[in-house]
């Protein structure tokens, strides 16, 4: 049974990728990456990792998808003309990618049914708060530093981007 | 090998494979750094059961959080620099970006 939503869930993951890629209005694209991201949550919840997966739902599928939408409503990426011609083209660009996945799917699959590796999903006991946190905070500190540093250095590179010009 | 193994690294794979190709062929701007962030819902993917093989679950969701983090800054940073690239330059296009051109 478990078996059975779980492979449900990639290839709903899976549909929603190429959707995400494929679909011609943008915001339509950014909702179908947040669906991508609510499925790997549901995916990580599965495999017992309940801190990650609520990060990815809060984080990928709320917070992304925000600054997708405000930052297409602030360009108008292409004028209407402009658009019904680059459709056709686009159409022709990206006709491949389902028959390219799908012979990548069989060719894939068939090398690694055969190919007499053996992995296992051990039963490992999942991973609690008191656990997490032990790991977490004592460690992982540098990880911790990076994100401080990588967070301030997206926040300055913010403020640089949109700082008003003086207009000579 | 069990089934949900090999379903887990050929969607892994796929994902990944569209990522990559929307990368390669997209010319709009916004639509590439979506194709970035499947990219990495897909490394996400393989992490998750690269701890769940393994038995270390709690290192794997540290790293996860760490890789969450990048994902937003690397968004956000990439998204600003398409809204000043389209005040500029009028356009998403990046065959039309040709002021850096020497």
């Amino acid at each position: 049974m478990t078996q059975v939503i779980f492979v449900i869930l990639l290839l709903l993951m899976v549909i929603a990728a190429v959707a995400a890629v494929m679909v011609r209005n943008l915001i339509k694209s950014a909702i179908c990456l947040a669906a991508v991201s609510v499925f790997l949550t549901i995916i990580l919840f599965l495999l017992g990792a309940p801190l990650a997966g609520l990060f990815e739902l809060s984080v990928c599928a709320g917070l992304i998808t925000v600054v997708f939408v405000s930052a297409i409503s602030l360009t108008t990426p292409y004028k209407k003309e402009e658009a019904s011609e680059l459709a056709k083209k686009r159409l022709a660009r990206f006709i491949q990618l389902p028959f390219i996945l799908a012979l990548v799917a069989i060719v894939f699959g068939v090398m690694l049914a055969f190919s007499g590796m053996n992995i296992g999903i051990p039963y490992a006991t999942p991973s609690t708060f008191s656990t997490f946190k032990e790991v977490f905070w004592n460690m992982r500190q540098a990880d911790i530093l990076g994100q401080i540093i990588i967070v301030l250095a997206g926040v300055f590179a913010v403020v640089v981007l949109f700082k008003e010009r003086d207009e000579k | 090998m069990s089934f949900t193994v090999l379903a887990i690294i050929v969607a892994a794979a796929l994902i990944l494979i569209t990522g990559f190709y929307c990368l390669v062929k997209s010319r709009n701007m916004i639509r590439m750094i979506i194709a970035i962030e499947i990219a990495m819902k897909a490394v996400t993917l393989l992490l998750v059961f690269a701890g769940k093989v393994s038995g270390n679950m709690d290192l794997v969701q540290t790293f996860i959080i760490t890789m969450i983090v990048m994902e937003v800054v690397v968004a956000v940073v990439a998204a600003g620099i398409a809204v000043s690239v389209f005040r500029h330059n009028d356009s998403l296009d990046i065959d039309k970006l040709k002021k850096l051109n020497g």
